[in-house]
């Protein structure tokens, strides 16, 4: 592939799923980032109430360390600590997408909510250039497995976008083609910078 | 003291004008478009942002590279254009032209004519400015006033090209056109950005050049045309939506037109296009829905506030959503009863 699709990823804590896709379009060599739209970032504590919530400033080896210390063997055994150690491979600190400044060509959301949160903010944003750029919701489940497939869902969809000679033409067929193929119903709108 | 500083800066403009040379030649021979883009963007740096004063020395040895063989080299020449008139408005004269040629280009790559398209959005309104602040007008701010509409002409006929992406592009020039040929009124929401903030009202009535009620004619004949995009029952869903947002921002900043506006939204609701497949109709009510809360919260709309709410409605907004965007004003309306 050559590259050219400036591809951001986004789910809420920009933990798993985005992170899950960054891994696999990374290693597959495309131009992509990762975020969440959320306020904070949550992960998994030892009762479904006390979540660990860290803000975007902390790093992944911070909170690696955090829940280290917490309970080493409660964060090994959920994977949350096999998953820290794959993110702080790929970047310090997860980022928040209101904050980021960058331009896509796609932007890839993980769940409705997310999608509807990068929809506001470019609502929000007061519109500059007029460049477009193309939201599509996949909806994935929180979770190893389904993040993992998630992220193999995103790539198909990134080569199929990959492989337009003139994105805008073809966005509209190409995803219908992705959405049969998938079997999964997407969401896509087109937002401006 | 200060010869001392002049010289300084007399030696600095010559190593700058030196390096640019350089920068210019050694373009010419590289092969990969990535690092010709990266000498450009130097070079651009150079002459627009840290001296100035050597973009017309320069202008004509950047636009040579408009014919290269590469989209993307062109489509740096077409920012390069933009970035320089934004920093030096007397560029005008010597870029338009360029601009209205490769518009006209029918082996143009696409992606350059999308990237004309809305560098001639930006410069319309760049163009106005300096208009409406020049003393005298001379035969080459006449010619460039030409050129400027008929680009806005050629535009006008893309809305309706056979590529989608021409088409989106499109449809934002118009925004920007509808925007700056009609005049700002009471309630407008108006830009952060004061470059972006350009309307009617801010042309002087006795213009020697512009002409008032031309300019808000050609806004209406452009208005009209989005809405007969919006109506289209061929168009994609991806030009829907665009179009849907940009008459969202019209009828925020020109309220004028918020009723037609949210009129042509009652019609589109009932009559989506028949081509749509069921995600996309998905995607297009719930844009819709995302458009109605947006126009709710403007203070403008409250005439429209039974309409917008049956709408929103119908589209599947909670009454919690609904209540969540009115503007508080309503509920001091409320109270008194």
């Amino acid at each position: 592939m050559s590259g050219k699709l400036k591809v951001a990823v986004v789910c809420s804590s920009n933990q798993n799923r985005s992170m899950e896709a960054h891994a696999v379009l990374s290693k597959k060599g495309y131009n992509v980032k990762s975020f969440g739209t959320g306020a904070n970032c949550k992960l998994p504590g030892s009762a479904p109430d006390k979540p660990n919530i860290y803000d975007f400033r902390t790093t992944y080896e911070e909170m690696y360390r955090d829940l280290e210390s917490k309970d080493k063997q409660l964060y090994t055994r959920n994977g949350i600590l096999s998953m820290l150690d794959r993110n702080r491979r790929i970047k310090q600190r997860p980022e928040r997408f209101q904050n980021s400044k960058e331009k896509f060509d796609i932007v890839v959301t993980a769940e409705e909510r997310v999608y509807d949160q990068v929809i506001e903010d470019f609502n929000t944003r007061e519109e500059d250039s007029g460049e477009p750029v193309h939201v599509i919701n996949i909806e994935i489940m929180d979770n190893h497995e389904e993040a993992t497939l998630g992220a193999f869902t995103i790539l198909k969809l990134c080569q199929l976008l990959e492989g337009c000679t003139d994105l805008e033409r073809d966005i509209d067929e190409k995803i219908l083609k992705f959405e049969r193929e998938s079997n999964r119903d997407i969401l896509h709108t087109i937002c401006f910078y | 003291m200060d010869e001392d500083s002049t010289t300084a800066d007399m030696a600095e403009g010559i190593n700058t004008s030196d390096r640019v040379i350089d920068l210019i030649n050694q373009t010419h021979l590289l092969t990969k478009d990535s690092q010709k883009i990266a000498n450009l963007k130097h070079v651009q740096e150079l002459i627009v942002h840290k001296d100035p004063t050597l973009l017309d020395n320069f202008l004509d040895e950047v636009l040579q590279f408009q014919h290269d063989k590469s989209a993307d080299v062109r489509k740096f020449v077409v920012g390069f254009i933009e970035e320089a008139c934004k920093k030096d408005n007397d560029m005008l004269c010597s870029v338009i032209p360029h601009l209205n040629l490769m518009l006209s280009d029918a082996a143009q790559h696409v992606a350059v004519i999308k990237k004309v398209i809305l560098c001639s959005m930006q410069l319309y309104r760049v163009a106005l400015k300096w208009l409406v602040n020049a003393r005298t007008f001379g035969e080459e701010m006449e010619a460039v006033w030409d050129q400027i509409q008929e680009i806005k002409r050629k535009v006008f006929i893309m809305l309706d090209s056979e590529n989608d992406g021409i088409r989106t592009h499109s449809t934002k020039y118009m925004e920007s056109l509808i925007l700056v040929e009609s005049a700002r009124i009471q309630g407008s929401e108006i830009p952060k950005k004061p470059e972006a903030d350009m309307s009617l009202d801010q042309i002087p009535e006795e213009h020697g050049l512009l002409k008032r009620d031309e300019l808000e004619k050609d806004g209406l004949h452009g208005f009209e045309l989005l809405l007969d995009l919006l109506a289209s029952p061929s168009i994609t869903s991806v030009n829907l939506m665009a179009c849907m947002g940009s008459l969202t921002t019209i009828a925020k900043q020109r309220p004028q037109f918020m009723p037609r506006v949210i009129q042509a939204f009652e019609t589109l609701h009932v009559n989506l296009p028949p081509t749509l497949a069921k995600s996309q109709v998905s995607s297009v009510r719930k844009h819709l829905k995302m458009q109605l809360l947006n126009l709710l919260k403007h203070p403008s709309s409250v005439s429209l506030h039974s309409n917008i709410t049956t709408l929103l409605t119908d589209l599947g907004a909670s009454e919690a959503e609904i209540a969540k965007n009115t503007p508080k004003v309503r509920e001091s309306f409320k109270r008194p009863r």
